[in-house]
């Protein structure tokens, strides 16, 4: 067995403030706006990834979280791929080596929280890793990312991201890329709590559903055209000015005019329920009692929420979420148990007890909730985590 | 009731004033291209065209006695049996006083008014579009009023609500917002595209969807709207003109393919506005989406358009669809909405008869997702019908001895 090369990776996820939501080129896989996400900590929500190679290796394989699965006309992972190892600093070393990844997520797949922004960008970090690869242009390494899914891009870097469309997506997609606006130590306060919404039916996929709008809706031609320019200059601003009533507020609009987008859709796309819209009322109300805005929701394309505030209000907070979902296994409805138990402790004023009495929820409406805050970009690991076999070459992880 | 005494002494016996009285009913109308979204409050004119159908005034109707007598101290209205009070009620007074002034007959007096609507208030379904239109039709027998120009009495409905304008006429109606709503509201008014025997074919089944919460009044809801949503503004500038000269054309040419796609893209935008709005404003529920869902299932498996959904302030359904249609889709909408009810629970005994015998195919069978008994509460099987129509004077809903209300629910 030749000698086999490897790299082992974390990659974070993300979650839009100003959403992408629409392709301009399907082939290159840019947007028809910007976009911008926050990063979020790898603690709770990760994707680990080993990329290996070696002259030994029969044939490219891929695992996903276990599982072997065909890379035939996997034109994602190939772009990400070929992208990176054209990049290798030491040229022609890794000719004619076959891959072998191996990859798993700690997203809990009943959560359906989006794991493919992390995925391909643990996946572009760890052939950057293994390639030893040096980008030509800063951003370019994004650019690969985000031939493997959009918004992995963002995900190659931490804290506040924007994802610039570039000056002509529908033809080139060379500048269509990451740029961290602030790293992750430029607003430490900023908490991220993530409600898993019960659900029973099955969403429409991302790519699928925004290409019936770009085709449809002409709501969303003239947001895309119109509004979200001046949405990013805003929320960016916003954001380095730590302007939380700012940047909540453009969230929150940011997150109904995409799903208004998708409503405008023929046929339409639901990607928001009852327990969904039963959330942003009790926002809203929240807000409201404190006279500012102290909590942001925001939806991608399910109905969980995630609601960003500050690191001062996330007990209250919590304590609010508590009290208006009842949960079934007390022990594992929060992931953090102790900021569960300080919000268990908490005494929310009874004025706002009585104002959010109305929602009633039943139990499960809300199946987990998630505390975590924004983190750094992709990771590189010891060898001792690998998921590949060194010697071997074979897949370590399962399930 | 004061007994005046009369200015001519010299008849013998005193006689009591004439209460001059008036009874009419006035359909509601769905939407197919909607209003959201005043260009000025005073005037009450909209920032885009709309358009709908007027339905027929055998199930859902508002009754409205306009009369009048020197005899009475006050004005006064009573709504569904119950006083209602006219301290600056604006809405009641744009329709009295634009009426009266293009009366031919001059009538003293003050006015009393009573209406009922036969809309199940639990339901939901709005009923100022045929209050307003039955007040304004109702004052215009009263005092013989002839307008100085065609849609001149549309405009003075329009200031009662909106919608009600639409409701003056029968069949398919446009609103037309006018030259320059944002100033002007004299040709901002109802016009009548085609009359109800256009396409009797037409019919509309409307689902009445349960709901826990009271919904956002649809004045304070579109306010905020024009208020906060960029996407409505474009709505109106760009997207409505083009779809009315279409769904007019398609109206005409009983194209049904077109008229309902742009109908039920319609109904859409204006809730895609409504989430665009700061606070959002949620109109549907997931028993709405159930039904748009079912509605396009319906349509794929068909391969053309017979049934299209629409929705107003609120998460009831109307559906439109050709006669031919009626029993398979109300045989589906049974079948995924079940009800123990019994009945009541289709307003037309006779369809729900044909539907309750009508076999489903099987391959609709199969998207079926039975939802929870009560989602749906009540279905109406209706069609298109005529503006607002004179009653007979024994039908009078005042007292011609007292000069008061004797409606009772």
């Amino acid at each position: 067995m030749s000698e086999i090369f490897s790299a082992t990776v974390s990659a974070p996820t993300n979650i839009a403030c100003i959403k992408y939501w629409g392709k301009a080129s399907i082939p290159l896989n840019t947007p028809i706006n910007d976009s911008v996400s926050v990063t979020l900590h790898q603690k709770d929500l990760k994707a680990v990834t080993t990329a290996s190679c070696s002259a030994s290796f029969k044939e490219d394989k891929l695992w996903l979280n276990g599982i072997p699965v065909s890379l035939e006309g996997n034109k994602r992972f190939y772009s990400c791929l070929n992208g990176v190892k054209a990049l290798a600093k030491e040229k022609g070393k890794f000719d004619g080596m076959k891959v072998h990844v191996s990859s798993y997520n700690t997203f809990p797949t009943a959560a359906g929280l989006a794991s493919s922004a992390a995925g391909y960008a643990a996946l572009t970090f760890a052939f950057k890793e293994l390639f030893d690869a040096k980008e030509d242009y800063e951003g370019q390494l994004s650019t690969i990312a985000r031939q493997g899914s959009g918004s992995a891009c963002r995900s190659l870097y931490g804290g506040f991201v924007a994802w610039r469309k570039g000056n002509d997506p529908y033809n080139n997609g060379e500048d269509s890329m990451a740029v961290q606006i602030a790293p992750e130590s430029h607003w430490p306060e900023i908490r991220a709590l993530i409600l898993v919404v019960s659900d029973k039916k099955k969403d429409t996929s991302s790519t699928k559903g925004m290409s019936t709008s770009v085709a449809t809706s002409k709501l969303l031609a003239h947001r895309a055209d119109s509004i979200v320019a001046k949405r990013m200059e805003d929320i960016e601003k916003a954001y380095l000015r730590k302007d939380f009533e700012s940047f909540g507020k453009i969230t929150m609009m940011d997150s109904n005019q995409f799903h208004a987008t998708c409503l405008d859709t023929y046929p339409p796309i639901f990607y928001m329920n009852d327990i969904s819209k039963g959330v942003i009322q009790l926002i809203h109300k929240y807000n409201e009692f404190c006279g500012e805005i102290r909590a942001a929701y925001t939806f991608d394309a399910g109905p969980n929420a995630v609601l960003y505030t500050l690191e001062k209000y996330q007990i209250e907070i919590l304590a609010l979420v508590l009290h208006c979902y009842p949960c079934s296994d007390k022990s594992a409805f929060v992931s953090n148990s102790k900021l569960a138990e300080e919000a268990r402790a908490f005494k929310l004023s009874d004025e706002l007890v009585d104002l959010v009495a109305v929602n009633h929820a039943s139990v499960g409406d809300v199946k987990v909730v998630y505390c975590t805050e924004s983190g750094p970009g992709p990771l590189r690991l010891d060898e001792k985590e690998s998921l590949i076999d060194l010697v071997t070459g074979d897949n370590l992880y399962n399930a | 009731i004061k007994e005046k005494m009369t200015l001519d002494e010299s008849s013998s016996s005193s006689k009591a004033p004439t209460i001059h009285h008036v009874t009419v009913s006035a359909p509601t109308n769905i939407a197919c291209v909607k209003y959201w979204g005043k260009a000025s409050i005073p005037l009450n004119t909209p920032i885009n065209d709309s358009v709908s159908i007027t339905l027929q005034q055998r199930d859902l109707k508002a009754v409205t006695t306009a009369s009048c007598s020197t005899a009475f101290e006050t004005d006064e209205l009573w709504l569904n049996g119950a006083k209602v009070s006219l301290d600056g009620n604006r809405r009641f007074y744009n329709c009295l006083n634009g009426v009266r002034a293009l009366g031919k007959k001059k009538l003293e007096g003050k006015v009393h008014v009573s209406s009922y609507n036969t809309f199940p208030t639990a339901a939901g379904l709005a009923s100022s579009a045929a209050g307003y239109a039955a007040l304004v039709y109702a004052f215009k027998e009263l005092f013989d009023a002839v307008e100085e120009y065609e849609g001149q009495l549309s405009t003075i409905a329009r200031q009662g609500s909106g919608s009600a304008c639409r409701s003056l006429y029968g069949g398919f109606v446009a609103w037309r917002k006018g030259s320059d709503p944002y100033t002007e509201g004299k040709d901002s008014m109802a016009v009548q595209i085609a009359p109800e025997t256009h396409w009797p074919e037409i019919r509309a089944l409307i689902l009445v969807v349960s709901d826990a919460k009271k919904d956002t009044s649809s004045t304070k809801g579109m306010s905020t709207s024009v208020a906060t949503s960029k996407l409505l503004a474009h709505r109106a500038s760009q997207i409505v003109p083009e779809r009315m000269e279409q769904i007019e054309k398609a109206f005409l040419a009983k194209d049904f393919e077109a008229f309902g796609r742009i109908t039920m893209m319609d109904s859409n935008q204006f809730h895609a506005t409504c989430l665009d709005t700061y606070p959002p404003i949620f109109y549907m529920n997931d028993i709405s989406k159930s039904i748009i869902s079912l509605v396009h299932k319906y349509n794929d498996l068909y391969g053309e358009i017979r049934a299209a959904y629409t929705f107003d302030a609120g998460p009831n359904a109307v559906l439109y669809t050709l006669e031919k249609y009626q029993v398979e889709i109300l045989a589906f909408m049974l079948k995924c909405f079940p009800s123990s009810i019994g009945d009541d629970f289709v307003s037309n005994s006779e369809l729900a008869k044909q539907a309750s015998e009508c076999e489903l195919k099987p391959e609709l069978l199969e998207f079926v997702q039975v939802a929870e008994e009560g989602d749906v509460k009540k279905i109406y099987c209706t069609e298109s019908g005529p503006g607002p129509q004179r009653l007979d004077d024994g039908l009078c809903l005042i007292d011609l001895e007292t000069g008061l209300n004797k409606y009772s629910p």
